[in-house]
């Protein structure tokens, strides 16, 4: 196995070398031993690293290397990238670039005060001696990855039309897809590739027409922002982005129709930005489930035949397979709870039953807003076959009435009630293999598996957990506060580290030095 | 009564009118209320809306009972210092003036909701769509609810109490309701009761009957929860939308 790095001739270097592997069994994953480079570890989106030197027979030895606390109030959500020893790790207007040995701070960027949406930042992406950071008002950041100091900012999209940007870029080659949020304003979705070196646009993509749009392919919809890093395939030179909800939210009678290509899987050429193929998750979406959960790659066998696949656990509760080479749907099947379709039509899409759309008198809903999982990212075990996801069983009310409006959100919803459980799921047929109680209420971390057998993700009161992948298991917890990040894992002077985010700290976790030397 | 307690007594009214009630609220400025909507906007937006009536977590404090009975400003003033991180609201660093400019605009947000024809809000004649007797059936039979509750003891003037919105919410889950209790037995065959103060994987928490707060690991000792709030949980999977508004029309008839 080769060693990948986000250098992008060397990473389409290591692409061609594991091509023989392909279809002899599930992909083992493809990420850098020494850190942590891309958002997802790899551009596959498994959260899978192959680091093996915790173990379920060790992990109970590991101890706290360091910590570093922000001083901060925001809470870190980033997954931390680590590239040449350096961690670099987000919340809204910050970067620190911190001694990934020591956690001594290098240097730590500040956005000037702005008036954006100050609600989470999932972090930066690094490319060479370029890091790229995102803003509360949708500008995009490069920084000198060794000073901090800035390169150039760009425009990416218009806060005072409502838009704003948490998302960790995704750089590919010579691009840097760029994606934002803007749910209270009845805004086309956009995803926009920038030139890494100058900051320039080189395309700009539209998930749904600009209001007003003849002939609409979404039906007067809005929205279908593409708020989560998405993954790419460098075989088909595609990259796989999910997209939000529609707008207006909650109003489903001033959009009839399907509302393509909101709540959607798309595969996108990343040169040209034109649109290969759309899987719709949820037509004509009344309830805020973003399709955007990580479109995560595997190549491996099923129903018997060698298949280059994408997997969703989607807000909605239902979690999808299909044939990345062609959009189509091989395997639909709850997760979590839902109450809100009447089955599955002929494409795999659920058929949502109009008597659960928000109404005057308040509709119960399974799941709520939030979903049956989020932003927090799932990871895909090879050896075992497990998407393992943070999943959310919960009930909502919802309520529209006509003089709610047409704009932004257009109706009210609250929460009932909800639990979080981790769920291991089984790509070949759905099924749920183990599942792990998280607590009432929802989760906040996403899920890092590693090729030793191990899961670690945090519960909703103040632990962050390490499971046995194969059945869920748990080895080891520490009460560090509520984790709310996905953890990562890097390799440094030999020794195997576990990050997690708890509040405005980072902690990383190891085995003692002396147990790593003997 | 010795002398020092008398003058202090004596004292005391003049002293919370001097010290503890809030100065003659003067109306904010309109500098300061635009300063809270752009604070608002960006700090709070996402979750409570930028309008401050609801958004994708949090709770419209226009319409917001914890904001209607803070009449001095200081609740919402510590909540935005501390923050409220069980509920997922983080502590905020914001200067004094900020801090008042916030709460200026919440207020202003919540004049303009209570005024007629606002948005995005539920109304109590939004729900009255319900069927009274069908409703009271399904208490008695189908939902289980006499179980627990009675119309004339713990729900007696619930109507009165509780309107629209705010009655429909508590009567699917009473998030507020602290009544699970939880019997520990140790090793050494020790049972403590107690009402359920947390509860993880790796620790179970009670509150005994002197107030006193004790944990143990839960790898250490055996224990029973008894949550009446399951039985809420249990049929949110088992009401239909007509039986949740049929319920809520009996709950409706019980002033």
């Amino acid at each position: 196995m080769t060693t990948c790095t986000t250098s992008s001739h060397i990473y389409r270097h290591c692409v061609r070398t594991i091509a023989p592997l392909l279809f002899t069994g599930v992909v083992v994953a493809q990420n850098a031993t020494d850190g942590w480079t891309t958002y997802h570890g790899d551009h596959t989106g498994r959260r899978h690293s192959r680091l093996a030197q915790l173990t379920p027979d060790n992990l109970h030895q590991i101890t706290l290397a360091w910590a570093f606390a922000t001083g901060d109030t925001a809470s870190i959500k980033a997954t931390p990238i680590v590239s040449n020893g350096i961690v670099y790790v987000t919340t809204p207007d910050n970067v620190w670039a911190i001694d990934a040995r020591s956690a001594r701070q290098i240097w730590r960027y500040t956005y000037p005060a702005n008036e954006g949406f100050h609600i989470g930042h999932r972090g930066v992406a690094i490319d060479n001696d370029t890091v790229f950071f995102t803003t509360p008002d949708a500008h995009l950041v490069a920084l000198d990855a060794h000073k901090g100091t800035v390169k150039w900012n760009v425009v990416i999209a218009d806060a005072k039309k409502g838009y704003w940007s948490t998302n960790a870029p995704l750089v590919i080659r010579n691009h840097v897809i760029v994606g934002v949020a803007g749910d209270f304003d009845n805004l086309p979705g956009i995803l926009t590739s920038v030139d890494p070196k100058t900051g320039a646009t080189q395309w700009v993509f539209y998930s749904t027409p600009p209001p007003g749009t003849a002939g609409s392919p979404s039906d007067g919809a809005t929205g279908g922002q593409m708020w989560m890093t998405g993954t790419y395939d460098a075989q088909q030179n595609l990259l796989f982005v999910g997209t939000g909800n529609p707008t207006p939210v909650l109003n489903g009678p001033a959009r009839e129709g399907d509302n393509r290509w909101t709540d959607s899987i798309l595969a996108i050429n990343p040169d040209t930005g034109k649109l290969a193929w759309g899987f719709q998750a949820t037509r004509h979406d009344t309830h805020d489930w973003d399709a955007a959960e990580v479109p995560v790659l595997i190549d491996a066998p099923f129903n018997g035949a060698p298949s280059k696949l994408l997997l969703q656990a989607s807000r909605n509760s239902y979690f999808y397979v299909l044939d990345r080479t062609t959009g189509r749907s091989l395997l639909t099947k709850e997760f979590a709870t839902a109450n809100w379709a009447k089955g599955i039509d002929q494409d795999g899409r659920p058929i949502p039953d109009a008597a659960k759309e928000p109404a005057r008198n308040g509709r119960l809903v399974a799941p709520d807003e939030s979903g049956g999982t989020n932003y927090r990212s799932p990871s895909f075990d090879p050896a075992t076959g497990l998407l393992v996801v943070s999943a959310h069983d919960a009930y909502g009310i919802y309520f529209f009435r006509p003089d709610h409006g047409k704009y932004g959100w257009a109706g009210a919803d609250y929460g009932v009630w909800g639990k979080s459980i981790l769920r291991g799921i089984d790509y070949r047929t759905g099924a749920i293999r183990w599942q792990h109680d998280l607590g009432d209420g929802a989760a906040g971390a996403g899920v890092l598996t590693t090729a030793s057998g191990l899961t670690f993700t945090g519960d909703t009161s103040n632990n962050v957990l390490g499971l046995r992948t194969s059945d869920g298991a748990t080895l080891w917890h520490a009460a560090i506060g509520r984790v709310g990040n996905s953890p990562i894992t890097y390799e440094l002077d030999g020794r195997q580290f576990v990050l997690v985010g708890a509040g405005s700290t980072l902690y990383a976790w190891a085995l003692p030095e002396r147990a790593v030397a003997r | 009564m010795n002398r020092l307690q008398n003058v202090a007594e004596s004292l005391a009214p003049v002293a919370v009118l001097l010290f503890l009630q809030p100065p003659p609220a003067a109306p904010p400025t309109p500098e300061q209320l635009q300063a809270g909507q752009r604070l608002f906007a960006a700090q709070c937006g996402f979750c409570h809306g930028r309008d401050a009536m609801g958004g994708e977590t949090g709770p419209n404090l226009a319409r917001s009972a914890f904001v209607r009975d803070d009449t001095t400003g200081d609740r919402m003033r510590t909540v935005l210092r501390d923050g409220r991180t069980d509920k997922g609201m983080p502590a905020f660093r914001l200067t004094d003036a900020d801090v008042t400019a916030i709460i200026a605009f919440i207020r202003d947000q919540k004049t303009k909701a209570d005024s007629p024809g606002a948005r995005r809000s539920v109304d109590p004649e939004d729900l009255q769509s319900g069927n009274s007797e069908r409703g009271r059936q399904y208490f008695n039979g189908a939902g289980r609810c006499a179980t627990c509750h009675s119309p004339t003891g713990d729900l007696a003037g619930v109507a009165t109490r509780l309107q629209g919105l705010e009655l429909l919410q508590r009567m699917l889950y009473p998030s507020k309701s602290k009544v699970a209790t939880v019997t520990v037995t140790t090793r050494s065959g020790e049972a403590v009761s107690g009402q359920l103060a947390h509860r993880d994987e790796f620790t179970i928490a009670l509150t005994d009957s002197s107030d006193r707060y004790r944990s143990w690991r839960t790898a250490d000792v055996t224990f029973a929860v008894n949550n009446p709030l399951d039985a809420h949980v249990e049929q949110l999977e088992k009401y239909t939308d007509d039986d949740m508004h049929n319920v809520l029309a009996y709950l409706q008839t019980l002033r």
